[in-house]
């Protein structure tokens, strides 16, 4: 009995020393409030335009936030809006920078993994550094317009993004 | 091409033709009213803000006339199984034309029923149909609070926010 206890102090200690490595992650993530405003101005910045568009926003892990399916859209836009997303979330960057680089590198590795994109319109949404999710829009003619709007929907929330 | 051949194609173009001009009435388009994408984002973020001001996390679907997702919103709040159950809620309500706790109601006791063998069914309330009329132009459902009938509640109060438009 007196050794386990033995035993068992030894794995307290332990616990109680861990190392800095064990500590936890913080984050920061988006809420239904902020991830909705992205969508809606990113919509409506589009509509104003004369463009009707689908939006996605993607979280940390490129989970579906919010998914918008815009009025009139193709019934694709909402599959590309997710991919584009997905691809700027994925990279870490805007999405016509994965665009631009399969031009020269058509047989990218990336290309060959699920709901990867080489098209504009998807921006990844930043606090800081940190990337904690990403835009993706479709339907405008045009991947630079697509990103335009993308942006407004960050821009709009942009005071929130700390 | 042969003679013959010319001339069947000839009868057949002027019979399409003729039958083309004298097309029955029942050959019409359909007319359609459908959510706007603003309608259906109104509908889910003031359900999402019904149950927040009570009290609950939720999260949202609004489906179209086809069952398509118009919006989707997952509260990072709410529990993650929730984003799931409000579209499946939704989609029983579009499919049944019903409320989904009228689904339930109807399939207690009845644990293989045969919607059970569809895909998205669910014997859970908190989903609605939204109607114009008569017409089923859609569904919004909700999960997230702890009952059903608070769900179903918030839902309703998305769809009074925009009941003047739905005509």
């Amino acid at each position: 009995m007196k050794k386990i206890a033995f035993i068992a102090g030894i794995a307290l200690t332990s616990g109680l020393a861990g190392s800095a490595s064990a500590q936890l992650v913080a984050h920061k993530d988006l809420s239904v409030t902020t991830a909705v405003a992205i969508a809606q101005t990113a919509v409506q910045t589009c509509k104003a335009q004369g463009y009707n568009v689908s939006v996605h926003v993607l979280g940390r892990s490129g989970e579906v936030l919010v998914a918008m399916r815009g009025d009139d859209t193709g019934p694709h836009t909402l599959e590309n809006s997710m991919k584009k997303a997905w691809t700027a979330r994925a990279q870490r960057a805007p999405s016509v920078n994965f665009a631009n680089a399969v031009k020269t590198n058509p047989t990218a590795g990336a290309l060959h993994l699920t709901n990867m994109v080489p098209a504009q319109g998807g921006l990844p949404i930043m606090v800081g550094e940190d990337v904690i999710g990403a835009v993706g829009v479709s339907g405008a003619p045009g991947g630079d317009k697509d990103e335009a709007c993308a942006k407004s929907g960050i821009d709009k929330v942009a005071a929130d993004l700390k | 091409m042969s003679k013959i051949a010319f001339r069947i194609a000839g009868i057949s173009l002027g019979a399409a033709v003729a039958f083309a001009v004298a097309a029955p009435a029942d050959a019409q388009l359909l007319t359609h009213k459908d959510l706007s994408v603003a309608a259906a984002t109104a509908i889910a973020m003031t359900a999402i803000e019904t149950c927040k001001t009570q009290g609950y996390n939720v999260s949202a679907h609004v489906l179209g006339r086809e069952g398509q997702i118009v919006v989707a919103i997952r509260n990072p709040a709410a529990g993650f199984a929730t984003f799931e159950n409000s579209m499946k809620k939704a989609y029983t309500a579009r499919t049944t034309r019903a409320p989904s706790g009228k689904f339930a109601e109807t399939v207690k006791g009845n644990p293989n029923a045969a919607q059970f063998f569809l895909t998205n069914f669910v014997a859970a309330q908190g989903a609605l149909p939204i109607m114009v009329g008569q017409d089923t132009i859609g569904a919004i459902g909700i999960s997230g609070a702890p009952g059903g009938d608070k769900d179903e509640a918030c839902a309703q109060a998305g769809i009074d926010k925009v009941s003047a438009e739905l005509r």
